[in-house]
């Protein structure tokens, strides 16, 4: 108990210590999302028919069922997503002090409960309490105490056990493409999770082969003991109780070996190598990208990722008997791409040094080709299959990737130079290759800004093609390469202006002072401006794009497909004015962001610099 | 004749803490000049601006008369650089990354392979030939980073601590290439904290201390009739070693 009892204050030390303006922000944003979604939980308690019935019908077991299995989900799959998960304390910085596994897993997991995500889950279980309450047996609330602080260790467990062998997997080719593949098919579900909704939705409440299922997985374990209870089943209870203590030991574990394996060595490769062509400098840099995207296990994942995330966001609406947004698949495929690769410059860290010492070689310009040539076949590929399989249409899934790619190809490199996230060098990682940066929040805002951006030099192609067929292809190509032209001309000289400035970025993990005097750097704004600005960033590309102006082109073009947006759903005379509302909203909130975030100064602070 | 480096008036600040305050030296042509002083003194700052590598608050450097700053390009064929401790192109093999800086150099493919060759030979790389650079030692890492220095053929050599974690045979093996390199006519500043190695290789030294240059010269200027670890502990004022004794290690 000792060692877990100094764990936990040497986390608290650690996020003490880490903890400066943007990250409090950043914390106090999570928690308030947070909480809000726990409150729904727990709202969710309070509606449905409390009592379990053998037909279809909104019980609200089944719901709150389905939301704790959404949040053991998010435990397991979050920090995959982020990068990693908390690695405040890594199992590596305990290596010389000879604690066996067992005891170190036990501290680690002890140190695992400081911070916000448990505290917002446990608020989430206390939804348990409420159904105890309303099932109206006192046996049932005296269950829910236990079943809740089980069931909280048990995310944390589930969450654990899921990053480190996450991490052990990324150590293989086989287990990066592997986690890829079930994490993009599984962050994919989760964004078109309404689908179900809307299917439960045509058959009037959650089914109960679904709902049983629900109450099979872990997440559900609770929720039967706290039923169990309130039916008077005692030895059902207690079993369901008993699964969780049982699982909890199991998986501790399980995570106490992996912790070994992880913190042994991994084993070099000795692979023939196929020797290099290139025969100039850009191709040069072409040969280096080319085998980093194909050797590089994170890189692998990522790509892996993006297909499956395509694959499985367009196909599952096959579900719903809609098979429309297959062509859609590569565009996907590329903006997802370009997310997961939007820090480049990050990933590969301090080598920049080399593309200083040589400032003649246009090192912009092969990362792009390499981009291209990495993204682009499959994208494509993607791209005919789909239409292939529907039968067109043709021109606008075309027309959408031909610009996207180009899109993708100029945004990537231009953002990871002007928004750099520094990241952990290469060499210098721990046993979790996922964890590329310390800087996860701005690691997921970076990917954010590239969907966001990248769909953008998908816009002119998208109308023109939707409107006239084939000529959009045209100006598809044509944006394309304008983009790869222009952003990576612009990329290239902030490389030459800031190189420096850059590197040491990288060398230190922190920003240089920004040279702008306009820009205000995100610790230097208020509270209030960085929630506007957290807020206005993250959430404008939802009313603005999908919400707005992809709403509004199907709206134009007549489609009958209402799927998920919502002027579609409203009657006919609504339908413009929520249009046009969403894309003032999505306006509204990105220029709010970049009002906070840009802002002239005022005359006396301007003067002196422009003095000096 | 022109300096193979000069370094003049050279600042940097990082917040409150001042790193490198006004240094001042002149490597001249043909000579190997030891860079020397404690953790922390400022030389990896100081060697990182000198080449370009970090933008100086004040201050500038010149590279056989061309500007670091304004003539990047003249500047950056001539010198060739090993820095401490930052990152390679990971995933590369010892080859590979000799091969695609020696295309980002313009070298053409013949000239890049057959320099690339004799270098992993010499410096014992070959046998490591499938193995990514992820994967060295840290004594690997400094011979490749010394192999991409020496690639290109350069008149100036800058080295921040090019022998810390190499083993002696390979260190050995260093110190003959270098000797060479001065002897044909180019030009080493390094920098270390191990005065013995500074003695045994160097003509010039200078001695940085606190961001400052407390003195700098010839080998024998600056350190006098004594060992040079002498002059070193009394310039940077430091209390004698082994003063205090850690009483409870003694039984």
């Amino acid at each position: 108990m000792a060692v877990a009892m100094t764990m936990a204050a040497m986390k608290m030390a650690v996020l003490r210590n880490s903890m400066n303006s943007q990250k409090a922000g950043l914390v106090v944003a999570g928690a308030v999302l947070g909480l809000i979604l726990a409150g729904g939980t727990i709202a969710v308690a309070f509606v449905g028919d409390p009592n379990v019935g053998s037909v279809t019908g909104w019980h609200t077991g089944d719901m709150l069922a389905a939301a704790y299995a959404v949040w053991m989900l998010g435990w397991i799959f979050g920090p995959v997503f982020i990068g990693g998960g908390d690695e405040t304390l890594r199992p590596e910085y305990f290596t010389l002090v000879g604690l066996r596994p067992r005891r170190l897993a036990f501290g680690l997991l002890t140190a695992s409960f400081i911070g916000v995500a448990p505290v917002v889950s446990l608020v989430a279980l206390a939804a348990l309490v409420v159904f105890g309450v309303r099932l109206g047996s006192a046996a049932s609330v005296l269950i829910a105490l236990p079943a809740m602080l089980l069931s909280l260790v048990v995310f944390v467990l589930l969450s654990r056990v899921a990053t480190a062998v996450m991490g052990l997997a990324l150590r293989s080719r086989v287990g990066a493409i592997a986690a890829g593949l079930s994490n993009g098919v599984i962050l994919a579900a989760l964004g078109q999770g309404w689908v179900f909704f809307v299917a439960f939705q045509q058959v009037g409440g959650i089914p109960p082969t679904a709902s049983a299922i629900l109450r099979y997985l872990p997440s559900g374990w609770g929720l039967l003991a706290v039923e169990a209870a309130a039916e008077g089943a005692w030895p059902r209870s207690a079993a369901a109780l008993g699964a969780m203590c049982l699982l909890i030991v199991l998986l501790l574990g399980a995570w106490a070996a992996l912790l070994t394996r992880r913190t042994s060595a991994a084993r070099p490769s000795v692979r023939g190598r196929r020797p290099m062509t290139a025969a100039s400098a850009q191709g040069a840099v072409v040969a280096k990208e080319m085998r980093t995207w194909t050797r590089d296990l994170v890189r692998n994942h990522q790509l892996t990722f993006a297909l499956a995330y395509a694959v499985f966001f367009t196909s599952c609406m096959l579900f719903m008997g809609m098979n429309g947004l297959l062509p859609y698949t590569g565009a996907v495929f590329i903006l997802m791409a370009g997310a997961m690769s939007a820090n480049l410059y990050g990933t590969d860290g301090t080598v920049l040094w080399l593309t200083l010492m040589t400032p003649g070689a246009s090192e912009v310009r092969g990362r792009q080709w390499a981009w291209l040539l990495t993204v682009g076949p499959v994208g494509l590929a993607l791209t005919v299959a789909g239409a292939a399989i529907t039968g067109g249409p043709w021109p606008l899934p075309l027309a959408l990737t031909a610009a996207l790619l180009g899109g993708g190809a100029g945004i990537v490199p231009l953002i990871s130079v002007y928004a750099l996230v520094p990241g952990i060098d290469p060499h210098r990682r721990g046993g979790n290759p996922l964890r590329s940066s310390e800087d996860d929040g701005s690691l997921t805002g970076l990917a954010y800004a590239v969907i966001g951006l990248g769909g953008l030099t998908g816009v002119p192609a998208g109308l023109v093609a939707s409107s006239y067929g084939w000529p959009g292809v045209a100006v598809g190509i044509a944006t394309g390469a304008l983009c790869v032209w222009g952003l990576g001309a612009l990329a290239e000289s902030r490389l030459r202006s800031h190189g420096p400035e850059l590197l040491q970025t990288m060398r230190t993990g922190k920003r240089a002072q920004s040279a702008s005097a306009r820009w205000k750097k995100f610790d230097d704004l208020p509270k209030r401006d960085q929630i506007i600005a957290i807020v206005g960033w993250s959430f404008g590309a939802i009313p603005l794009f999908p919400q707005g102006i992809v709403a509004g082109v199907m709206k134009a073009n007549g489609t009958r497909e209402k799927s998920w947006f919502l002027a579609l759903h409203v009657p006919d005379p609504w339908a413009w004015p929520v249009v046009v509302f969403m894309v003032l909203l999505g306006i509204t909130l990105y220029g709010g962001a970049l009002w906070v975030s840009y802002r002239p100064r005022p005359r006396e602070e301007a003067l002196p610099a422009a003095a000096a | 004749m022109t300096a193979a480096l000069e370094i003049a008036g050279l600042s940097k600040a990082f917040g409150e803490k001042v790193a490198v305050d006004h240094v001042d030296l002149t490597v001249p042509q043909g000579s190997f000049y030891g860079l020397v002083g404690q953790n922390g003194a400022g030389k990896t700052t100081t060697l990182a601006m000198a080449v370009g590598l970090l933008r100086p608050d004040s201050g500038g450097a010149r590279i056989f008369g061309a500007d670091v700053w304004s003539d990047p390009d003249t500047a950056k064929t001539l010198v060739g650089v090993l820095p401490d401790g930052l990152a390679m192109p990971e995933r590369l093999t010892g080859r590979e990354v000799l091969t695609y800086l020696g295309l980002l150099r313009g070298l053409s493919k013949d000239v890049v392979a057959e320099r690339a060759g004799e270098l992993l030979e010499v410096l014992e790389l070959d046998s490591a030939e499938n193995t990514l650079v992820i994967e060295y030692s840290t004594g690997m890492r400094k011979k490749i980073g010394l192999a991409t220095a020496l690639l290109h053929a350069p008149r100036l050599l800058v080295l921040d601590e090019p022998f810390e974690a190499v083993d002696p045979v390979s260190a050995t093996t260093i110190k003959g290439i270098l000797r060479g390199f001065v002897a044909g006519g180019g030009s080493v500043v390094l920098s270390s904290h191990v005065m013995a190695l500074v003695e045994q290789l160097c003509d010039h030294v200078a001695v940085i201390d606190q961001g400052r240059v407390a003195a700098a010269g010839t080998l024998d200027e600056v350190r006098g009739a004594g060992p040079l670890e002498d002059a070193f502990v009394e310039l940077v004022g430091a209390s004698g070693a082994g003063a205090k004794g850690l009483s409870w290690l003694s039984r």
